[in-house]
This record gives C-alpha cells, structure tokens and sequence, in this order.
C-alpha cells in the first residue's frame, strides 16, 4: 500500500467515523495525545530522540489525513528522563494540565511501571510502545495496553540464540538494577540454565560510567559470552571498556544492549564494537509494510539516519492506534477508547497490530499468563550481528531466527 | 563467603572496641587537659586493631598523638579485616588470586589519581573562596564536550593536545568571567548572606552550562576518539611472563594487570598536571600569593597581594582543573550534558574525606574512593551487589570518617581564607 492510499484511507475512515458519531463534533480541538520518551539521562536519550521524532511524523501523518473526529491531533511530547518518578510526574502533567485523551510512547520499564497507575486511576489509556516489563500488562488494568514484546519473551529471544552459540558453557549477564534489567536478567539466567550453561550476573546503577572493577572480575571469571541487559550509554561505556579489557566483542561472543541499534551513536561511542550481537524487534527491512516502508522512508530523511530503530517504528505505531481507536470510538472518552482499542485490527509499521485479550476475553481462557493481557502477541523479534565496521543496523546481517536469516554470524572465539 | 560469622565477629568486635576506645581515650586526655583533636580518631583505630591491649598503653601513657600513632593502627585495622576476609571466604577471587588483586589496585589507584585530581580543582576554589561550586562537575562536563567537538567538529584532525589546551583555556575564562560578574559582590558587603550566595549562584551556574550544553550540542553520547594509539611492544621479548606488553587499547603489566589506554594517559597527565600546580603553588609568587590569601585573606592585602584577585584566579584554575580531567576522559567514557553528575558527587566525599580546603587531602581522598571501590567491587562475595553497590563504597568510607575526625584527614578547623568571616 502506497503512502498515498494510505493515507486516503486513514482520511476516509476518519470522515466516515466524524459523521456517524455526535461526540465527534464534541471534541475539544486539537485532540492531545501525550508522547513519554527519555530525552535528558540517565535515560536513553537516542533511543528517547528516535521516539520523538517518530511520534511526531505520526502526528503529521495523522493531520495530513484529516486528523481525527474533525479535530487535528497534537502529540505533546514530555521527557521521562529515565526515571520512574519523573514518568508518574510527566502521567500526572500529561493528564491535569495538557489535557491528553490518551498516552503513547514509553522507554523505560521502570518508567512503565511508575506511570501506569497514574493513568489508570485517572481513566486515561496508555499504549506502552518500548516498555517490556511483564507487570505491566501483567497487572491486568483496565487502560493499559502494550504493543512491545513481553520482557520475558525479549528474553527469550537473547538465551534461546545464546544457547546455539557453539563453545559457550559460561556467560556473565551485565543488567541494571531497574524494572527492565532486573527481571530479564532473571528469564535469561533460568533459560540459559536450563540449557545447561553457567551464568554469573553484574547488576549496576542505571548512568554508570566506570566498568573498570567490574570488568576485571568479570575477566577473571573467564567468561565465553557476554551478555549486555542495560540501557542508555551505559551499554556504551560496558562495551567499550570490556574490549579495552580484552572481553569485548572483538575477543569473544558479545550480545550488546538495544541500545548499540543506533549506528551513528554506536560506532562513536564503541570504535571496537564489530562482530558484537543485537536483539531487534520487528522484521527486517525487506519484509516491512507498505506503513513500514512508508514510515522508514520519511524517517530517515528527517533525522539522516540509515536505519529505522524498531522503537522508533513502535512509538510511530503507538500514536497511530491511539488515533485510530479515537476515531472508532468516535470520541475522546476514555472508557470508549479501551473499548475501541479491545477491538481494534490496526496496520501498523510492525504489522497487523490487535489486542486479543481483555475485558472480553482473559487470558486464562487459552491458558496464558496474566502478562497477556492488552498485549500484542505478534511482535517478530530478531537478532542481528554487526560484520562490518560502521555499518548500520539496518543493513546487519539478521542471524536468528533461521526464518528471518540474511547470513551465517561470525563467531570470533572460533 | 564460607565463614560469615568469622567474618561479621571480628567487624562487630572491631565496631564494640572501636566505640570504647574513641570514648575513652578523649576522656582521659580532656582528664589530663592534653590536645583532644585527634583522640577520637585514634582510640577508635587502635580499639579496633588490638583491643583492650592496645588501648591500655595509650590510657596509661597518653602520648603526644602524632603521624605514627594515627597512621600505624589505622593502617592494621585494614589489615586485619583483610586477614579475617580472607579466612572468612577463602574461595574468594580476591584471596586466591593475587594477580586480580594487583589489577584491582592498579586500576583503582588509577581511577583514584582521576578522581583526586578533579577534587583538586573543588578544595582549591573552596580553601581560596570559601565556598562550594556546585558547578564543578558542570566544568568537567565542558572540558570533555569541548574536547570532543573541538577534536571531532569543529576542528576535525586537530592534534589531541591542541584541543585538551583549548578546553582548558576556554573553561578558565568561563570561571574568572563567572567569579568577575557573580561572586564579587560577595566580597563587597552587597550580599546579606553571601556563604548560601556564593552556593546559590554556582548552583545556578551549574544549571545554566548543563542545559546550555543541552541546548546546543543535544542530548545525544559522544566520544573522542583515543588520543594516540601505543605501539605495539613485548618487553622482554623472551621472559615469561612478558613484563610489559602493549597494544594500541591499553598495556598489560606481568600479563596480569591491564589498564586501558585513556585512563593511563589521563592519569599520567593528570599526576604531571598535580607537579606544575605544586610548583605553580609553592614555587612561584602567584601561588604564593594563592596559599597567602587561602590563610589570612586581611594579613595577605596588607601584604600588598590583591585578595579579589586571587579569588578570580582559584575559581578559573579550580575550575579548569575539572575541566581538564573531563578533557581527558572523554576519550574513555560516553560524554553527556548530565555526565558530571556523579562525579561532582563523589568530589564533595573527596574533599570532605580530605579535609576541606586541603590540596594533599583532596588527592589522597581520591586515591582512597578509588582503592575502596576497587576492593568493594571486586572482593564483595556476591557480584550482583557488588557491583550494585559502587555509589555506597566512598560514602561508607566518607561516614566514618566523619564520625571519627569531622575534619577529614588533612583538615584545618577553618580552611577557607574567608571561611566563617563573610
């Protein structure tokens, strides 16, 4: 589907909906829609920038289509820092003085975790775009959704691809103390376990800089893989140091933070970071959606970048649900939106975006886990490996899973 | 760790001995109206050591307290905590190896160099002003930005030096223009309060040049590149192990001790950079003129040496001083406009665990957090908290030594040349 037809059809359903609905008519204009992102540290900053800059393309693209309920939309974009005081704070702001009908965006977990209950006292459903901490769909509230992987199935993704790495029985787990690290660190460490490996763990502060100590006692354990659960620059300076070291992942397998998908930032920041291993959410480029194409397209011409981040491509994606769910609902009412969301089939950037279990139906009824609830269930996740220096992520070879395989990885112990 | 009771006993015998020793060994010296001012601190360190037996001398004799009687038992309480970690968990890295433990210190002596050098810069503008600049780790964070777009932007291929020297200048010029126009009127009777000014204004400072640099530069990581490559080198080519061996990220001593690239050059720099400014201080007039006005700011301007403009000078060199070491970092660590948060943090424990306003104390301190961390990281059984617990090592230290000598180690009771007089 072309840019064009695209957006003739967002145009048409949201004319159809502005005339079969009175409420439309009753909507404040411009419609707010609140976009968290980290754009000061101890957060991720570039991941935080990338969000941004993505949410505001989908907000262009949603006025360009005529907006929503006669209305144009502004995403008012606030910066979470990181924190997960500041996230309830920003919640607070979004809903008392901005205004917003509902939330997107999100970095954090730990941000997540602290924002959610804000928003669900006050009524106001948030799409949570790159927070993968179980609890918090796992709490099963009313008005939060998810449309980023599970923290325990991201994890999945990192220990099952481990565990085909040829000639690794150790593995030291370096993993923030936030709502994100601490629980993936502990799905990796139970599967990798489970696979018969060793793991040792290395929590540190979220903003550390120096790695020095750490990565001495991590040396002297004489790991055969390493394994990055951090965010931020932090990512950065572990690796960095840890190949000064002589552990990085020019010396050995070395699974770096999601972070190191920013390439420019990367290649800066990690000169010695070739070979090292990325876990991507969504498919490859190749196989992106006509929303996809179109969203990376423009992307990357406003921001010069040579790849499109995958948390980019959610946030793009947790904006345009939220619009579209208003449209459905032909209003800004809270309640009408989660009902809208309950039922929504949203073509989005990452594919075919829906939310099979709610209030209508409970994820017990197919036996799954409380986790499931107003989460997305298809979101493909990858893994990819940098082979050349400076190349962008975009362009990595994708070496796991085999259905989504662009080239065999390099194994530099070997 | 296989034997914790072993462990925690001998701590908790330390901890009860200590508190008698500190109590009652100023008892009897203020009992005998001898100098209680390091009895405290004494008392504590040889209760812990050696118990009543050390104690008893020191009640019965009450000796002049000097440097051997307060180094020798604080020096033997680490030691016996050693010795009783190392019985306590006998499996543990940092008793079975002792090639580990030489890593450790290295590179936390290194990283203490580093730290103590920025502290420098904070004791100086404090024993010359008397005030803390809360933007002190603002004026590390401009140092490496500078370095980093003058080397990278601005100037691309620049030599390395060219652009550290650039930094440095340019911080120095922001510190003696911010002292001109903000801190002046603390010397001019214009400020009711001008102590609680002097930290509001800096705080402001502190603000201003990390959202500025937000604003212009963005909020994105950056990193200079290393600054030169060693050569590759094996000496002596045919030992075992090989003494030294290099390559262009770093030199491993006795293929046990690595140290990076960045950090050796920064902590080189910085101990050649810590020479000059010991001559500049006691070798030439103006530092003279420096430790002059630090002592008796009225006694220094009958002396004909102008006291105001001595403050513009410690503030700019205190400040470059920060800036300096953020040059040289900015080739080890990723650079933000928030990257001197943490460590302006651990420059206040620094300087209070050295003495307020004490040049050797601010080193020395630096070189203590940089040791303990080093040890807490690498000997603490469990890695996770190990590593969790870095923030907390020089606080621990920090807190104890608050307790038993408030004025830190190399402390005067009034510091500052203005201190207690505004």
């Amino acid at each position: 589907m072309t840019s064009f037809t695209r957006r003739s059809l967002l145009g048409a359903s949201a004319m159809a909906l502005a005339l079969t609905s009175g409420a439309a008519f009753a909507a404040d204009c411009p419609i707010k829609i609140g976009g968290m992102a980290p754009l000061s540290a101890p957060g991720t900053v570039v991941g935080g920038e990338a969000m941004r800059d993505a949410m505001l393309i989908a907000e262009e693209d949603i006025n360009a289509a005529g907006g929503v309920l006669g209305c144009e939309v502004e995403v008012v974009i606030g910066d979470t820092e990181g924190l997960p005081e500041k996230g309830a704070a920003l919640m607070e702001k979004f809903i008392t003085q901005d205004g917003v009908v509902a939330v997107g965006g999100g970095y954090h977990s730990s941000v997540g975790v602290a924002s959610k209950d804000v928003a669900e006292a006050r009524g106001v459903p948030v799409v949570f775009a790159e927070t993968w901490n179980d609890t918090i769909t796992g709490d099963k509230q009313k008005f939060i959704f998810r449309i980023a992987p599970l923290s325990s199935w991201a994890s999945s993704t990192i220990w099952k691809h481990t565990l085909e790495v040829p000639g690794v029985q150790k593995v030291a787990i370096l993993t923030e103390n936030t709502d994100y690290g601490i629980p993936a660190a502990q799905e990796t460490t139970k599967g990798l376990e489970g696979g018969g490996k060793e793991v040792e763990t290395f929590s540190v502060d979220i903003g550390t800089q120096d790695y020095a100590g750490i990565v001495q006692r991590m040396k002297a354990g004489d790991p055969d893989m390493i394994i990055v659960l951090a965010t931020g620059e932090a990512g950065y300076n572990f690796q960095q140091q840890a190949s000064d070291a002589g552990i990085g992942s020019l010396d050995i397998p070395f699974h770096a933070g999601q972070v190191s998908l920013e390439s420019k930032a990367y290649w800066e920041n990690v000169p010695d970071g070739n070979y090292a291993f990325v876990q991507r959410i969504g498919v490859p480029e190749t196989l992106f959606t006509d929303e996809g194409k179109a969203f990376a397209a423009k992307y990357k011409e406003r921001t010069g970048k040579d790849a499109v981040e995958s948390y980019a491509m959610e946030a793009y994606d947790s904006i345009a649900i939220i619009a579209q769910a208003i449209a459905e609902a032909g209003s800004t009412d809270g309640e009408a939106i989660v009902a809208a969301l309950e039922n929504i089939e949203h073509h989005g950037t990452l594919g075919k975006i829906y939310f099979p279990y709610g209030t209508k139906k409970d994820p017990s009824e197919d036996g799954k886990g409380d986790e499931w609830w107003h989460q997305w269930p298809d979101v493909a996740l990858t893994v990819i490996q940098y082979q050349t220096e400076g190349e962008s992520s975009g362009g990595a070879t994708i070496v796991w899973p085999e259905a989504y395989r662009t080239g065999d990885p390099v194994y530099v112990h070997q | 760790m296989e034997s914790p009771l072993l462990f925690w006993g001998v701590i908790l015998w330390m901890i009860v001995w200590g508190a008698v020793g500190s109590v009652v060994l100023r008892r009897r010296y203020l009992h005998r109206d001898l100098d209680t001012t390091n009895t405290v601190f004494v008392g504590a360190m040889s209760g812990a050591a050696l118990g009543p037996v050390g104690l008893a001398p020191l009640w019965l004799t009450t000796p002049k307290l000097g440097n051997l009687l307060i180094i020798a038992p604080a020096l033997l309480t680490v030691f016996l905590i050693a010795v009783a970690f190392s019985f306590a968990d006998p499996d543990n890295i940092c008793v079975t190896s002792s090639g580990f433990v030489a890593s450790q210190a290295v590179n936390g002596l290194i990283i203490g160099i580093i730290y103590g050098f920025m502290a420098l810069g904070l004791t100086l503008i404090f024993s010359i002003l008397g005030i803390v600049s809360f933007a002190h780790g603002e004026f590390y964070m401009v140092g490496g930005m500078l370095v980093y777009f003058i080397s990278a932007v601005w100037l691309p291929g620049v030599p390395p030096l060219v652009a550290v020297m650039g930094a440095c200048a340019i911080a120095f010029l922001i510190g003696a223009v911010f002292e001109r126009l903000m801190l002046t009127p603390m010397y001019r009777g214009k400020i009711d309060r001008p102590v609680e000014y002097g930290i509001l204004v800096t705080f402001g400072l502190a603000f201003t040049m990390q959202y500025f640099v937000q604003a212009v530069a963005g909020a994105n990581p950056v990193k200079a590149q290393r600054f030169i490559d060693f050569p590759r080198m094996r000496w002596p080519e045919d030992s075992d192990p090989i003494w030294v061996k290099t390559s262009r990220g770093g030199v491993t001593l006795f293929e046990q001790v690595s140290v990076s690239n960045p950090r050796l050059i920064a902590a080189v720099t910085c101990v050649l950079v810590l020479l000059a400014l010991m001559y500049l201080l006691h070798r030439t007039w103006t530092g003279k003129a420096l430790r002059a006005v630090s002592q008796d700011r009225d006694a220094a301007a009958i002396a004909g040496i102008n006291p105001d403009r001595m403050n513009m000078l410690a503030f700019a060199l205190g400040g470059m001083i920060a800036a300096l070491a953020g040059a040289l970092l900015v080739q080890a660590f990723s650079w933000l406009p928030q990257v001197g948060n943490i460590p302006a943090m651990r420059s206040f424990v620094i300087v209070v665990l050295g003495g307020l306003g004490s040049l050797p104390g601010a080193f020395l301190g630096g070189i203590m957090v940089g040791l303990v961390e080093a040890a807490g990281t690498g000997c603490i059984p469990d890695a996770q908290k190990a590593a969790s617990y870095i923030p907390a090592y020089g606080m621990i230290v920090l807190t104890l030594t608050l307790l038993l000598r408030p004025t830190g180690m190399f402390g005067r009771r009034f510091a500052a040349g203005t201190h207690g007089k505004f």
